[in-house]
């Protein structure tokens, strides 16, 4: 058993920290549609975003209260609530982008009707006989949201660091937007982990819900810069493109196609804790200086 | 000899070049078939996926996501407080400026949302064609210092000078004119900032009004010279203006006596003022129609946190008594279900949602909309109305 031992996941004291959630708010009325100028397909393959985390969070936190009760440990109880209040602002702040969108001529509801559906039918509650049924749906989902909060920790603290968005002068609000949200991702990127790992652990579940949201990712994000391109109002956007997104990643206004393989192994690795990833310090450092994030603080600690 | 078997199966085989026709035929047959269904099948997908590039996954047939928050909800714009005006003792009007901004009808508010986070109602008071303006559309609504309030409106008159940038949201109505053929407006000090578009609008479309407009000095009464205005002067009998300090108490009996029964009864003011209106007319059917919004809601010292009142959980066959001070979800948390799911407890993330079957609400979170106000609440912030026998809620 001492080898076993040595292959448990290990997480990083240090990087943890009490969540709450803020209450941010965004005003869209000056972003433009292609808001990294000039660059309309690295601009819509991150606004995918905004088609997918309305309802995928929304699903998070329809999840997460169901899980609540059978939380035993006091302090993931807290992340999990804390966890929760942030996931519920994260799918607000995403869904106020979709009217703006549809205001300038995009109009994502075909898209996110069936991402709706995705999340509300596909992966929602089943009519399963109380008892191992209905627990197995639960865990499954539990570790499949574990497998999604990889990406969305390796995503915000890809955001964090993406200076080249900074450099060719995207929208500040969007940046705030997405560094907000990064930045919350990587503050709680051990929640669902540590939830999964709380629940059951069980690593061939960890690889099969990892296998599926991967797909599902894959599949549902080139659909998505499909959908955009196909319908952006601007006749220069042009259709997607494989190697656009290759060439946003070499400008560094997108995430490397090698960061995320070797993101995949990370996960895989029986000794992963999301707490290895990413900086804690970093995150809370830029929470700290965010406009969105700061007015949140002043009006909760004022009111 | 079976070891030898395996030797003998290539020479089988071997045998098909020799004989390609009869042998290959099928075989040749067979690969041009699926060749041939693989092309129809990927003609077939592209001009499906043409037609729609999201083919073929099933859609939600009420999509949630992204209907916007913003008429009913809390999805707040920034704007630029471009004029202020003190347009009686007391009372400031303030022009609010931004870019494109939704439009509205009389009787409509706006959430102001204060630089210490308070959020305040204020109705709108100015034309509602300054709001859509293409060069950069304009709210106006009016405030009065409210000496024991409970800060919002010092806050009002003290932060927000010309060119502060303040958040709002809405603006919403809980006050719509309906159409009427006749109407009678009352209204009480402040409570003239939703009538004076109303009557503005009366006076547009050409339906008979009159306007009993009450308050407690002439000086403290806004907006005496625009309702003057529009009724043509004092000697049209559509005005009248009763100020306390001279006049004494308006005559309420005389002035709803000579109401036609299909007129409306619009009436914004003190409570006092529409308890003793609504007194005055006839219940049931028959009589005007009344409609109301109470201004300043706490001014009159009732802050719902101070008084407990019962939560009947319909689900669970339990009553839980919510004591002053202490949210209802805190209650039932405690005395009952400890798995309730929470997260901010300041109502606006949402996850304490619960739905209501019964009893008022006095709603103080930000996030839900009007609609949504109707059967839920967010048990975190919201209570029962005081002096209401409590709340049964879906649990």
């Amino acid at each position: 058993m001492s080898n076993t031992a040595s292959l448990r996941p290990q997480p990083v004291a240090s990087e943890h920290t009490p969540l709450k959630a803020r209450n941010v708010a965004f005003d869209w009325a000056d972003t433009p549609l292609h808001w990294i100028p000039g660059d309309p397909s690295s601009t819509h393959t991150i606004n995918v975003l905004h088609l997918l985390l309305p309802a995928g969070e929304r699903w998070f936190v329809h999840v997460y209260k169901q899980v609540l009760p059978a939380i035993r440990d006091p302090r993931l109880r807290a992340d999990v609530i804390g966890f929760i209040g942030q996931e519920a602002m994260h799918s607000q702040a995403h869904d106020d982008v979709l009217p703006h969108l549809r205001a300038q001529g995009l109009d994502p509801t075909p898209y996110t009707a069936q991402v709706d559906w995705l999340f509300e039918k596909l992966l929602g509650d089943r009519t399963l006989p109380p008892g191992r049924a209905r627990e197995w749906w639960l865990k499954e989902r539990v570790a499949m949201i574990a497998a999604i909060e990889h990406y969305t920790a390796f995503l915000g603290d890809w955001v964090l660091n993406a200076r080249a968005l900074d450099a060719r002068g995207a929208d500040p609000t969007m940046l705030d937007l997405l560094r907000w949200h990064g930045a919350e991702e990587v503050e709680h990127r051990s929640v669902a982990f540590d939830l999964f790992l709380h629940l059951d652990g069980d690593y061939r579940r960890r690889v099969r819900t990892w296998a599926t949201a991967f797909t599902a990712l894959v599949f549902l994000w080139q659909r998505g810069v499909r959908f955009f391109m196909a319908n952006d109002p601007t006749p220069a956007a042009g259709k997607a493109a494989v190697r656009d997104f290759l060439r946003g990643g070499r400008q560094g206004v997108l995430p490397t196609t090698g960061a995320m393989l070797r993101s995949i192994p990370q996960y895989l690795s029986r000794r992963y804790h999301p707490s290895q990833h990413g900086s804690t310090e970093q995150a809370l450092a830029y929470l700290d200086r965010s406009p969105a994030a700061r007015a949140a603080a002043a009006a909760s600690g004022g009111a | 000899m079976p070891a030898r078997l395996p030797v003998t199966r290539p020479a089988g085989r071997g045998r098909v070049p020799s004989g390609p026709f009869p042998a290959g035929l099928p075989r040749l047959g067979a690969v041009l078939a699926a060749a041939g269904t693989a092309l129809a099948v990927r003609r077939a997908l592209r001009r499906r996926i043409r037609r729609s590039p999201l083919w073929p996954l099933p859609a939600l047939e009420q999509p949630v996501s992204g209907r916007g928050r913003g008429a009913g909800g809390p999805a707040g714009r920034r704007l630029r407080v471009a004029r202020r005006t003190v347009v009686a003792e007391g009372v400031v009007a303030l022009r609010l400026e931004g870019g494109r901004l939704p439009a509205w009808e009389p009787g409509a508010h706006l959430d102001l949302v204060l630089p210490s986070g308070a959020v305040r109602p204020y109705s709108l008071c100015g034309e509602p064609a300054d709001a859509v303006r293409a060069d950069g559309g304009s709210y106006t609504v009016a405030v009065r210092l409210i000496e024991d309030g409970r800060g919002g409106s010092r806050e009002v008159h003290e932060a927000l000078r010309e060119g502060t940038a303040v958040e709002v949201r809405g603006p919403r109505n809980h006050f719509p004119l309906v159409d009427h053929p006749a109407y009678l407006f009352v209204a009480g000090g402040i409570g003239i900032t939703p009538i004076l578009p109303m009557v503005r609008r009366a006076e547009a479309a050409g339906v008979p009004w009159r306007l009993l407009y009450a308050g407690r000095s002439r000086a403290s009464m806004p907006f005496l010279a625009e309702v003057a205005e529009l009724a043509g002067g004092a000697g049209g009998g559509r005005l009248t203006v009763v100020a306390e300090d001279e006049d004494g108490r308006p005559d309420l009996a005389g002035a709803l006596a000579g109401v036609p029964a299909h007129a409306a009864v619009y009436c914004c003011g003190p409570q006092p003022l529409m308890d003793a209106v609504a007194a005055l007319l006839p219940d049931g059917p028959e009589g005007p129609a009344l409609h109301t919004e109470r201004f300043a809601p706490g001014a009159g010292g009732t802050d719902s946190a101070a008084e407990p009142f019962e939560v009947e959980l319909r689900r669970s066959g339990r009553t839980v008594t919510v004591p002053a001070g202490t949210s209802v979800l805190r209650a039932l948390r405690d005395q009952a279900l400890p798995d309730l799911p929470y997260s901010c407890e300041q109502g606006f993330c949402g996850t304490c949602r619960q739905r209501v079957l019964a009893g008022d609400v006095d709603h103080r979170d930000e996030l839900l909309t009007g609609a949504e106000r109707a059967d839920s609440l967010l048990i975190c912030v919201s209570r029962a109305k005081p002096g209401t026998c409590g709340l049964a809620l879906d649990l």
